[in-house]
């Protein structure tokens, strides 16, 4: 560029100031866009904070419901029990199932099968947790009944396309040198899937695993049609239906009386804090597990 | 999501060395696992349709669109609830797009170093949030909110819309499009986010060397070069806001019919599936109601697959240089 | 072992903790559940009579030494519940023969009775006056604001202001439903030709809400709101209740005596255990009668297993003792035909 050039562009013309304005306009807009998102996110975690924090005591997390009975100390203590029984039961089904199709479509399958499973996998991804609830309901509760069983299988379903996506990535990063220089040494392609490629894998696992929980931990629908139908009191048999935290929340929302709401709000805060610490823990998981991945890769 | 294949020797089913044992037994397991994925695909299609199966002989395609839901007279259709589907998914897709891509764009070229991290870990807390709380906030914090000062100084002043009618119910459409644009918002801003950072930096860089203004770089280079993603991930929100039950039955009031105001209770067909999680009176009505889910699933698979092709496409005309 | 050797080693540890832990409780539980059903029914169904079949949970504990669980879900969840032999007892407004399918092999034995309510939000009007004529139009979506003149003639001194009715009903499929449109079919030839009676109907106009509970609770909360709960809800929320006008021309409230008068309209069940009492007619005898008043019924398996001996002993104090725990909460007491007409079917369940 020669100096003339250079001396037009620093001549501010109508025109070079209407498109920095434009910018700026734009610019501007963006930022709202963020302040917005941020604004929604803590007005709605504010309200959750505020009004459960009030409801939260020893109580309402070691008393079970008791509707009707205004004398009886009133917690949510079955509805934990529930979420913990069925949550761990869905990742019991999950996790292995999820971890060999990963297995499979990373170390074995060729490119067809692999699009394929994929695809599916994607298409179970994107079924709506409600249309679950009606796959289940058919499968396991007709000419049956419910179960905190049916309700752990309608989790599993919902999980099983998070564990075996991210299993996918982390396996598919392992670096072939890897494979290689254990094959090379002699190992069956057994022992080298199981000893040294998911050795490596085992923090992205977990973190799939983790995050794959926080996020059934708080589905409501597919439970609404599968277990819904609970005794009070607090049960601990996955044979027959369980109280489990997002139903509390969500039966305990259509109540006229103020003191449900304030339990439900109570219940909201604890599964959001145990969905941003698993959260966390994941993300801690990750980060770490890529550490390591860039130290082996070399 | 590529695998980098560079040998893919280490990979392939059978090559050439002594088959074990405990490699056929690996391979056996882990292949019935992948096999058992696509079993459970083609099982939940075929349990949908088994219970949809009275509903559709009865009424065949045209309950798809007819207007009823009456028990009493055994007079079943989706068509009120399609509507609604359709009033809330698209209006809440509409809201939240622009703010999605603002946040994207503030998150990829805008921010400030320091800010970048800790609002994208916000936005994605946002998306971990379980819809039974956003719709008890909906339904105890906002729809009071909008039903005592929004809605009806919005009847007010654009009333003469028929969009706009009036607004006694805190329970309404409204409530519910607000609801789904706060659901979908952060999934088209991460991976619009994503997005726009995986813009080449040399073309950033070109762009802004000839003189162009950042917005005229974003326009120019980042929205055509990001183009088919962004339409991916709109179409993603799409079929999660399509999908959503719990959240939208917690604040949209349950009204079967069909109305021009968004200020008048409605219902969408994930919710009213939703609703009905106790029974109805008669196995007409139960198939109905899975008749309905049948639809969604129908609706979730052709949305993923749109959203797949996208996808597959764009990356092909972008071809290696990425 | 590779770097990450030590995380592996205590995810899997972890993790097999984990799985233990889930596996113990989960066997110990069924263990225990094994144990525990030999004193224990359980029960499911209408939300009507919800508050007090679970106010009598205490007594029963104490005197029967039973625990008695009950869920309130619904009518329509509550025989859904008993057909599938899900629950010892299923609870419903709504006699058996208006669900589909239903339970053929269960005895249907009314075991409460009380009103429905209208309920409403307008501060400072206690009382309203309404008639069932006027209230059909309002649930037609024909009248829509609270000073509309049909309302007014019937309140004439009461300063109607004029805010829209936000009409509420259920959502889910209730008993309660069906009292309230069985009523309205009675008393209005366009209400029964448009909609009719049912559990679950297809309404003209209004917001839907799940449970007596979500009804009140929506009643509540919005200004110019009409529903109908069971009386029980009305009178624990405070909310406005109204006087509504029977065939013999007096605005009755559903208490105890507007009960009780409304209840000799029918005292012999028929042979599947139904009563129905809704809209006496014009009567000296019925002055005082509600005119939405309904029994509600339990319904239990003729043939109940290993657990019959504890229904049969838990019914057979609901309808005696255990009515006597119903006036604090809105239930008149069975009348004695009733009663000797449900210890007959009790004694058809069997193990």
């Amino acid at each position: 560029m020669s100096a003339a050039d250079v001396g037009v562009l620093q001549r501010p013309n109508d025109r070079l100031r209407r498109r920095r304005a434009v910018n700026r306009v734009m610019e501007l807009v963006a930022w709202l866009a963020a302040v917005l998102a941020v604004v929604i996110l803590g007005v709605v975690i504010f309200s959750v904070a505020r009004r459960g924090a009030s409801a939260l005591s020893l109580d309402f997390l070691t008393k079970p419901q008791a509707p009707f009975v205004p004398t009886a100390p009133q917690g949510l203590a079955n509805a934990f029990a529930g979420t913990f029984i069925i949550v761990g039961l869905a990742a019991l089904m999950a996790l292995p199932f999820g971890v060999l199709i990963a297995i499979y479509v990373n170390e074995f399958a060729p490119k067809g099968i692999r699009n394929v499973v994929t695809l599916t996998l994607d298409v179970l991804a994107g079924v709506p947790a409600i249309v679950i609830g009606i796959f289940v309901y058919g499968l396991l509760v007709v000419g049956h009944h419910q179960s905190g069983y049916a309700g752990a299988f309608a989790l599993g379903v919902l999980m099983l396309p998070l564990v075996s996506r991210s299993t996918i990535e982390v396996l598919a990063l392992v670096p072939d040198s890897l494979r290689e220089a254990a094959l090379g040494v002699g190992a069956p392609r057994w022992r080298t899937t199981v000893g040294v490629v998911l050795p490596q894998t085992i923090g992205g696992v977990l973190t799939g695993a983790t995050l794959a929980v926080a996020r059934v931990a708080g589905e409501t629908a597919p439970l609404l049609l599968v277990c819904s139908l609970v005794a009070p009191g607090t049960h601990y048999n996955p044979s027959q239906p369980l109280m489990t935290v997002p139903l509390a929340i969500y039966e305990l929302s259509d109540s006229p009386e103020p003191a449900d709401h304030a339990r439900a709000w109570a219940a909201a805060l604890v599964l959001i804090l145990f969905i941003l610490v698993v959260s966390l823990a994941a993300r801690w998981l990750a980060t770490r597990s890529r550490r390591k991945m860039a130290q082996a890769g070399r | 999501m590529t695998s980098l294949d560079v040998t893919g020797a280490s990979r392939r089913p059978f090559s050439g060395r002594r088959l074990r044992l405990g490699d056929l037994i690996l391979q056996g397991v882990a292949g019935i696992a992948a096999l058992g994925s696509l079993v459970l695909v083609g099982l939940i299609t075929w349990k949908v349709i088994e219970g949809a199966r009275l509903s559709i002989s009865t009424f065949g395609l045209s309950f798809v669109w007819t207007v009823a839901w009456d028990p009493v007279h055994n007079q079943f259709g989706a068509g009120s609830f399609l509507f609604g589907t359709a009033v809330t998914s698209f209006g809440a897709l509409l809201i939240a797009t622009p703010i999605a891509i603002g946040v994207a764009l503030f998150l990829s070229e805008l921010a400030p170093r320091g800010i970048r991290g800790p609002v994208t870990a916000l936005v994605e807390t946002l998306a971990a949030i379980p819809s039974v709380v956003i719709g008890l906030w909906g339904l105890l914090v906002l729809a009071p909110l909008l039903r005592d000062h929004v809605d009806p100084a919005l009847h007010s002043t654009l009333g003469f819309v028929p969009l706009f009618g009036k607004a006694s119910y805190g329970s309404n459409v409204f409530t519910a499009i607000v609801v789904l644009t706060i659901m979908i918002l952060p999934i088209i801003a991460s991976i619009s986010r994503e997005l726009f950072l995986s813009v080449p930096g040399e073309l950033k860089e070109g762009a802004l060397g000839l003189g162009t203004t950042r917005w005229e770089m974003i326009r120019g280079v980042v929205f055509p070069y990001a183009r088919g993603g962004v339409a991916a991930a709109m179409i993603l929100g799409l079929g999660r806001a399509i999908g959503e039950a719990i959240a939208v039955a917690m604040v949209i009031g349950s009204f079967t019919g069909i109305s021009a105001s968004l200020f008048s209770p409605g219902n969408t067909l994930a919710a009213w599936i939703a609703q009905q999680y106790a029974g109805l009176p008669t196995p007409l009505a139960t198939s109905s109601l899975i008749y309905m889910a049948l639809m969604l699933l129908v609706f979730s698979i052709i949305v993923n697959l749109l959203a797949q092709f996208i996808v597959r496409r764009a990356a092909r005309r972008q071809g290696p240089s990425r | 072992m590779p770097r990450n050797g030590k995380l592996v080693r205590v995810s899997l540890v972890a993790a097999a903790v984990a799985a233990v832990a889930v596996v113990a409780v989960v066997v110990t539980a069924g263990a225990a559940s094994a144990r525990s059903s030999s004193g224990t029914v359980n029960g499911a169904g209408s939300t009507f009579v919800a508050p007090l079949v679970t106010n009598w949970e205490g007594p029963v504990q104490q005197q029967l030494g039973l625990q008695l669980n009950y869920n309130g879900v619904g009518s329509t969840g509550g025989v859904s519940a008993i057909t599938t032999k899900q629950v010892d007892f299923g609870a419903s407004d709504a006699p058996l023969s208006q669900f589909n399918p239903t339970c053929n092999t269960c005895v249907q034995i009314p075991w409460a009775l009380a009103g429905t309510g209208v309920i409403y939000n307008l501060s400072g009007l206690q009382h309203l006056r309404m008639t069932g004529a006027v209230l059909a139009q309002i649930y037609l979506g024909k009248i829509t604001r609270w000073n509309a003149p049909a309302i007014e003639k019937l309140n004439k001194g009461k300063n109607l202001p004029g805010t829209s009715i936000t009409v509420v009903h259920r959502s889910d499929g209730s008993g309660t439903t069906y009292n309230f449109t069985d009523y309205l079919s009675k008393v209005s030839g366009s209400w029964k030709s448009h909609v009719g009676t049912g559990t679950s109907v297809a309404w003209p106009t209004g917001e839907g809400e799940p449970k007596s509970a979500g009804v009140a609770g929506a009643v509540r909360t919005t200004p110019g709101a009409i529903g109908y709960v069971d009386v029980y809800y009305a009178v624990h929320n405070k909310l406005g209740l109204m006087a509504v006008k029977n065939r013999s021309g007096k605005f009755v409230l559903p208490k105890g005596k507007g009960i009780k008068a409304a209840a000799q309209l029918d005292t012999h069940p028929a042979k599947d255990g139904s009563l129905s009492i809704v809209d006496p007619p014009k009567s000296k005898q019925y002055r005082n009668a509600y005119p939405i008043c309904t029994y509600t019924y339990v319904d239990v398996q003729k043939s109940s297993g290993g657990n019959a001996a504890n229904i049969k002993k838990l019914l057979n104090w609901a309808i005696t003792k255990g009515q006597s725990y119903g006036p604090a909460l809105i239930f008149e007491p069975l009348p004695k035909g009733v009663v000797a007409f449900d210890k007959k079917q009790i004694k058809k369940i069997h193990s």
